[in-house]
């Protein structure tokens, strides 16, 4: 007798968003199956990978990542490059720099940064801000306007400031509305519900429901994804059928793993190794929860979660 | 004449003008020639927006004048008037768009005109926002220039975007206004049918912002009543033609506000007289129902959530008010509206500054409010943030609550000088601000004179507050139409739902019914939500088909079926807070409850820990229950088994805690005397079979009760 | 359907004997019914009862006890597909793979090198994965260099004769033969019941896979683990995730309610980023055993970090030992930081602290493993416990008298500062991440 398995197809499905233009647009989202779960039934859109560069260059970077951008010297160059990573479906350009707490660039030079990408380059972009709610607020409504007409993400609209993102990237400018909440369920979806009350339509809006790097509480991101496409996909709730988009560049890369020095801690070994290992397990992991894009920085990491969800699908 | 004579006249004039306008265009430019305002992609775009019709040409806008036309019905009913008002809004723009034929540029500065599709896409975002609260239309001339000046001023102050047309508009320049777009103050034109620009702001909005569809011009008009707070000011004297355009305001749902006092015809929040053109701010405010956001509270020292937990200390203090010396007290009452001048403070008594340094002194302040949405429920939620608020400025400490308060301010913060209307304004700007959803208007009373404070003590605020513990013991389950779901544990017990009733508080002692209701009304979206209970399923269980089909939706599926009575027949869930867990302890037929504070061991042979890994959760343990210490003494403890009267074990403290309501609740319902003297504790038993010895001898009830396995 | 605890309690004889070692009847009902007990250990049990009870209460995936002594693992004995239904229990546990060509002993020791402790658990791989070529003597010979070792191993060979003398070197290990195939799996159970040990099954698809399952079971034996490994990526995963679903459906098939064996090795050859992906795919979707070409530090710090995460009790949070940690060479002059002991806020805060730069204490005192506002609820942090803390433990330590409190509870500034005579209570911001500015501040303004 044949093992006899259910399918889990669902009846409900998680909405499909398009973001970018022409031949390089992309889509997220759109399954009605557990993440890679190809044997309960197709998945028409894979999950995409996103390249994270910022307005601050490359001096912060590991070097693998400064070698991979070799010879660029403008942000047009490091787009363009960016766009080219092999396994890259889209770029994300955070505007690192704007932070108060940083280096404080005003929100007209990060425009001209903004303006000098979108120029640049023709595959879909992500904008991220830098994190702090009022400069995010001033700033990302103003990246929403400078880059009419690309169909962007815009990262992210907050509990805080979701009024003024939400209605100039998903009701002036055009964009996709990046609904951003902190690893909990009922926040991700009361963010849906005051984003649709804007106005917004729920297939303008993609989710980041919050992230951490494998290892620093990445429990609460596993479950908050599983009870959201549960939710989703079982319940058919339709406030939380939108797709998810996970940075994790920023986060992986920040912990101690990936940033303590060979000299202080020897027997680690190899820094960068490290820094890949933390990013690809923490993409891995998240898009094995239902993330339906991710967002790296490293060619390698880049590159092997490309060709994981290749060999997935 | 009626107000349907003056709206069609003015109706019929501007109509009139605009034919005439249309037909001396086409004498000279044809009707072919290109007509469209300039950096728009909506050509006319009110009447595109109306109609769904794009103007090209002036062959096409004369066709188009027979449409507005057709509006002009003179049956005299509102709807008419309305129409016709919008008729009037539509040749406006006719008119204006004439002036900008052939790449004209008929407006110079200061003027603006027409409005490019950019400034509002631009302005839509502070819009929606709430950082322009609203937008102001002022029309016509001040009664003076000091006015003019004086009512643009003070939108200008609450960041509300001001519009000008006509008069007020030499009004402000001969005063020296600094004017423009930048500062948001814009004036149009200074012909009424300028007016339309602002009108084409809102139009445009709607189908930027709203997705309106052009031409579904009852979705036009829902949008731009619902979600533009613009309204409009209109100096006297009023001829027809402002009157028609007015017609036209209202029809968008923008109110419109006049000093004119001849042959006009009031409409209820819609066409209001003030005389007093001083108060133009204040009546437009509330006929727009617009709320400002208070940004910074103006006091002389800080104020943050850092200076919570100050202690000021006797030697740093300059005077202290103390309840347990003094009459002082803290109250809410809810007003209405008419009642309440907004922001007003009123001190009884000695200021600050006027104490002996060091003394003990009353003091009482009272916070009146009001809202359409305001209900006296809200009051003790309010009140209980007083703590939280006084605290939190820096250098002064608060203690207590009603009528037993305490409240030191130090001399650092007295020297920086903070007073009375300090204080005042710290208890105004936090209840403004965060009960912006239900509070409309907030007036507070200081009151530092202890006569007074001592009469109204006594006749004021202890009968408020015996009226509302009188509301609390009367308010059961049955007396209230819905109950509140309550899922702030989600975070880390996901698939747990809290059924708040009034009879039943939340398991972790923390939310009760009035709390749940106040969090909902507050924050529609947030963590409490109505429950129905009509479709009563088992009355006695506490079983409904709505409170079922409500825990499925919040636990996302996890659980399916709940009583609100019953410890046996699918309890109500934990999520992990509880203070109590009770579990049914089969030898004595009755129920152990042991608490979080006590570690030892209960006649269920498991201590709170093992109880609380079977029980937390979100799982549902038959026969154990999460709950608060309150909930003990309820006439709805597991009601469905018998009642409070199974509880047979309890650790010492609880008992001792919970022993006056527990005593009074079991006199009046089962007439049993100190019934906690028939309940085991830790001193007593912790196994059962001595428990069940003690139980024997003490007589307890539950020993003849039904079986409950 | 799980039986709940009052069911159970209305089976037992309701004498409160203890014989079972819980005080009641209703206290052993209730751990049965979590599955912390087996039913048999009451002896009062009618067999009729009994018979209901085992097979309500079997739990529908086995737990399969591998290795001995200090290297014994349990696995399996999964309840949910999410842990937010409940929990994960046993953790999967990482092999490294040696072939008979191989050093074994040189891939012994760098796997060795990573060993660690991170919040109380031991982090290191815990089995070996010898993997037979073809060559039966060489196999043997590295099964020998690899045996008493403190590792598990799991012998993958389908040779008969190769076991068994595999076996004679190493099966008091309580190693696991990953042997049995649709050709010779009763030879296999035969070998796997004589040693003692527990056996791995495979099959060409989850058909053959389900089918042999099947055959073995029916011939008596169930200490199984199942090789779930696939010709590739896809396959595997589609396995692993269909073999772990199928047991604990509502309506559970237990022919595949064991643990399972996922080959990256073999799917990801020579491909370490590619292995820490798929490596932290299979943690989270249902590998038991996950075999690799090596352990270091770069797919440890990534997959340990996450195993532990995952594998938590949502009801019971991750605790730091309580202490004071000196952060960027922070020694008895430098500031003073408290907050609680939950590992993530540890992790957090002390992350920040050391971006800042700044030398600093922190001092983390018993707030029951909580959240600070948690705990703060609870009246687990408090002004008592605080300066109780810093008293018996702090004082004699630290000259500093600054202490830096969290932002959260600043509403315990006053009584802190009552009760600790001397020290100046700060209050922190209300954020972590907030913290690197708030410390360069009060250094750029001489304050500590």
């Amino acid at each position: 007798m044949p093992f006899n398995g259910k399918s889990g197809k669902f009846n409900a499905s998680i909405g499909a968003v398009e973001v970018g233009c022409g031949e390089k647009a992309i889509k997220i989202g759109g399954e009605n199956v557990l993440p890679f779960y190809t044997f309960d039934a197709p998945i028409e859109n894979s999950p995409k990978v996103g390249v994270m560069i910022t307005d601050l260059g490359l001096e912060n970077e590991p070097a693998g990542v400064k070698a991979y951008y070799e010879g660029c010297t403008t942000m047009a160059d490091i787009a363009k490059k960016a766009a080219a990573m092999p396994g890259a479906d889209f770029v994300c350009l955070k505007l690192e720099g704007a932070d108060p707490n940083g280096q404080d660039k005003s929100v007209e030079d990060c425009m001209a940064v903004l303006r000098e990408v979108v120029d640049a380059i023709d595959v879909p972009l992500v904008i991220a801000g830098c994190k702090n709610v009022a400069k995010d607020a001033e700033l990302l409504t103003k990246a929403s306007e400078v880059a009419q007409g690309k169909n962007a993400i815009i990262l992210a609209a907050k509990e805080e400031d979701y009024k003024g993102i939400g209605a100039a990237a998903g009701l002036a400018y055009n964009q996709k509305v990046g609904a951003e909440s902190a690893v909990d369920i009922n926040l991700a979806k009361q963010l849906n519900v005051l984003i649709s009350q804007l106005g917004v339509a729920p297939s303008n809006i993609v989710m980041n429901v919050g992230t951490a790097t494998v290892g620093y509480g990445f429990e609460y991101v596993v479950s908050t994804m599983d009870r959201i496409k549960a939710a989703a996909l079982s319940q058919d709730d339709k406030q939380l059928q939108m797709p998810i988009i996970t940075p994790i560049a920023d986060e992986a890369w920040n912990v101690k793993e990936a940033m303590a020095s060979e000299e202080d801690m020897p027997e680690w070994g190899a820094q960068e190794a490290r820094g890949v290992g933390m990013e690809v397990s923490t993409a891995a992991s998240v898009l094995a929860s239902g993330s339906n894009a991710v967002i790296l920085k490293h060619p390698t990491s880049v590159a092997t979660i490309s060709k994981m969800i290749k060999e997935l699908m | 004449m009626t107000l349907f004579d003056r709206v069609f006249g003015g109706n019929d004039a501007v109509y009139g003008l605009t034919e005439a306008a249309i037909d001396k265009a086409i004498a000279e430019h044809g009707a072919d020639k290109a007509v469209a305002f300039p950096h728009t992609a909506y050509s006319l775009p009110c009447y595109y927006a109306v109609t769904g019709t794009k103007v090209a040409n002036l062959g096409e806008l004369k066709t188009a004048l027979g449409v507005v036309k057709t509006l002009m019905t003179r049956e005299k009913r509102l709807n008419d008037a309305f129409m016709s008002g919008v008729a009037t809004a539509l040749c406006a723009e006719f008119i204006e768009v004439l002036k900008y034929l052939d790449g004209a540029t008929p407006y110079e500065e200061p003027l603006y005109g027409h409005l490019a599709d950019a400034t509002i896409r631009e302005l839509g975002v502070p819009l929606v926002t709430g950082d322009i609260p609203g937008v102001a239309v002022i029309l016509g001339s001040a009664p003076t220039k000091e006015d003019a000046v004086a009512l643009v001023k003070s939108y200008q102050a609450q960041g509300i975007l001001v519009t000008l047309v006509g008069g007020v508009i030499d009004q402000c320049v001969e005063a020296g206004l600094n004017m423009g777009y930048a500062v948001r103050i814009v004036p149009l034109g200074k012909d009424v049918t300028s007016v339309i620009h602002v009108v084409s702001v809102a139009l445009r909005a709607a189908l930027i912002f709203g997705n309106v569809t052009p031409g579904d011009a009852a979705n036009l008009m829902k949008y731009t009543f619902e979600r533009v707070p613009a309204f409009v000011n209109a100096f006297k004297p009023l001829d027809d033609v402002i009157v028609a355009c007015g017609a036209g305001a209202i029809a968008l749902g923008f109110p419109v506000v006049t000093n004119e006092t001849e042959n006009i015809f009031r409409v209820p929040k819609s066409l209001i007289v003030q005389e007093d053109v001083d108060k133009f701010n204040a009546t437009s405010l509330e006929a727009r129902d617009i709320k400002i956001k208070i940004t910074k509270i103006d006091i002389p020292v800080s104020f943050a959530s850092a200076f919570e937990g100050e202690i000021i200390r006797k030697g740093d203090m300059q005077v202290e008010f103390d309840g347990s010396r003094k009459d002082c007290f803290e109250l809410v009452q809810t007003k209405e509206l008419t009642q309440i001048e907004d922001h007003k403070f009123t001190l009884i008594g000695k200021d600050f500054d006027e104490f002996e340094v060091g003394s003990k002194n009353a003091i009482s302040y009272i916070v009146d409010v009001a809202g359409k949405n305001m209900q006296s429920d809200f009051e003790p939620v309010f009140e209980r943030k007083f703590h939280s608020y006084v605290n939190c400025i820096e250098g002064v400490m608060h203690t207590g609550q009603r009528d037993m308060i305490r409240v030191r301010i130090s001399k650092a913060t007295f020297e920086a000088g903070f007073r009375a209307k300090d204080l005042a304004e710290v208890l105004y700007a936090n209840i403004k601000n965060e009960f912006d959803a239900v509070v409309d208007k907030c007036a507070v009373t200081i009151i530092t004179d202890e006569a007074e404070c001592s009469k109204l003590r006594h006749e004021m605020a202890i009968p408020a507050y015996d009226r509302r513990d009188e509301r609390l013991t009367t308010l059961t389950d049955e007396a209230v139409p819905v109950y509140y779901s309550c899922i702030m544990c989600q975070a880390f017990s996901p698939s747990h739902v809290c059924v708040v009733t009034p009879e039943r508080l939340g398991l972790c002692g923390a939310v009760s019914w009035l709390d749940a209701k106040a969090t909902n009304e507050l924050d529609p979206q947030g963590p409490c939500q109505v429950i129905t209970k009509e479709r009563v399923i088992d009355e006695n269980l506490g079983r409904y088909e709505d409170v079922d089909e409500a825990v499925a939706k919040f636990s996302q599926g996890a659980l399916e079926h709940v009583t609100l009575y019953s410890i046996m027949e699918d309890p109500m869930t934990s999520c992990g807070c509880f203070e109590c867990i009770c579990g049914i302890e089969p030898c004595s037929n009755g129920v152990a409850i042991t608490n979080r504070e006590y570690a030892g061991m209960t006649p269920l042979g498991m201590t709170f820990g093992e109880l609380a890994s079977m029980t937390g959760g979100g799982v549902q343990t038959p026969g154990f229950m999460g709950h608060g210490k309150h909930f003990i003494a309820s006439k709805k403890f597991m009601k469905a088994e018998g009642g409070f009267e199974r509880i047979v074990w309890m650790p010492k403290d609880l008992k001792d805690t919970v022993a006056d309501r527990l005593n009074k609740a079991a006199k009046e319902v089962y007439d049993i005397d100190n019934f906690t003297d028939m309940i085991g504790d830790e001193t007593i038993a912790t196994d059962p079979e001595t428990l069940l010895e003690f139980l024997t001898e003490k007589g307890h009830p539950a020993l003849k009760l039904e079986p409950l396995m | 359907m799980a039986l709940k605890g009052l069911d159970i309690f209305k089976l037992t004889p309701k004498t409160n004997c203890k014989e079972c070692g819980s005080p009641t009847c209703m206290a052993f009902s209730m751990k049965v019914a979590q599955g912390a007990v087996e039913i048999s250990k009451c002896p009062h049990m009618s067999e009729e009862a009994l018979a209901t009870l085992s097979e309500a209460t079997a739990p529908p995936m086995k737990t399969i006890k591998v290795g001995t002594g200090d290297a014994e693992y349990t696995l399996g004995g999964e309840t949910v597909l999410a842990r937010h239904e409940k929990t994960f229990v046993s953790k999967p546990r990482f092999a490294v793979r040696v072939t008979p060509d191989m050093d074994a002993d040189a891939v012994l020791a760098e796997a060795n090198k990573v060993d660690y402790d991170r919040i109380g658990e031991r982090m290191h791989a815990e089995m070996v994965f010898v993997d037979c070529n073809g060559d039966a003597d060489a196999f043997v010979e590295t099964v020998k260099k690899v045996t008493g070792k403190g590792k598990v191993l799991v012998l993958s060979c389908k040779n008969a004769d190769a076991i068994k003398k595999a076996l004679d070197v190493c099966k008091d290990e309580k190693p696991i033969i990953n042997s049995a195939d649709a050709s010779n799996y009763a030879e296999m159970v035969e070998i796997a019941k004589a040693a003692g040990v527990v056996l791995g099954v495979s099959g060409k698809d989850i058909n053959e896979l389900y089918d042999t399952t099947a055959a073995i079971e029916k011939l008596g034996f169930k200490d199984l683990v199942l090789d779930t490994t696939g010709a590739t990526v896809k396959e595997t995963f589609a396995t692993t995730v269909q073999v772990r679903r199928a047991c604990l459906a509502k309506d559970p098939d237990r022919t595949f309610g064991y643990p399972s064996i996922v080959n990256l090795s073999k799917v990801a050859p020579d491909d370490e980023a590619m292995q820490i992906a798929l490596a932290s795919v299979f943690i989270l979707k249902y590998g038991s055993i996950i075999v690799m070409d090596t352990m270091n530090y770069a797919r440890g710090l990534a997959l340990f970090g996450l195993r532990q995460n995952v594998y938590t009790d949502p009801q019971k949070p991750m605790k730091v030992e309580p202490g004071i940690y000196p952060i960027n060479g922070g020694d008895e002059n430098s500031v003073v930081l408290t907050t609680v002991d939950f590992a993530l806020t540890y992790f957090v805060v002390s992350g920040e602290l050391e971006r800042s730069g700044v030398p600093c204490n922190l001092a983390i005192s018993d707030a029951g493993g909580l959240s600070v506002l948690t705990s703060w609820a609870a009246g687990k942090l408090s002004s008592t416990s605080v300066s109780k803390f810093i008293k018996e433990e702090v004082e004699p330590k630290i000259k500093c008298r600054k202490l830096i409190i969290p932002g959260k509870v600043a509403v315990l500034k006053g009584d802190i500062e009552a009760k600790l005579e001397g020290w100046q209570v700060i209050v922190a911001p209300n954020e972590a991440v907030q913290l690197v500015k708030f410390l360069k501040d009060l250094q750029a303004g001489g304050e500590i």
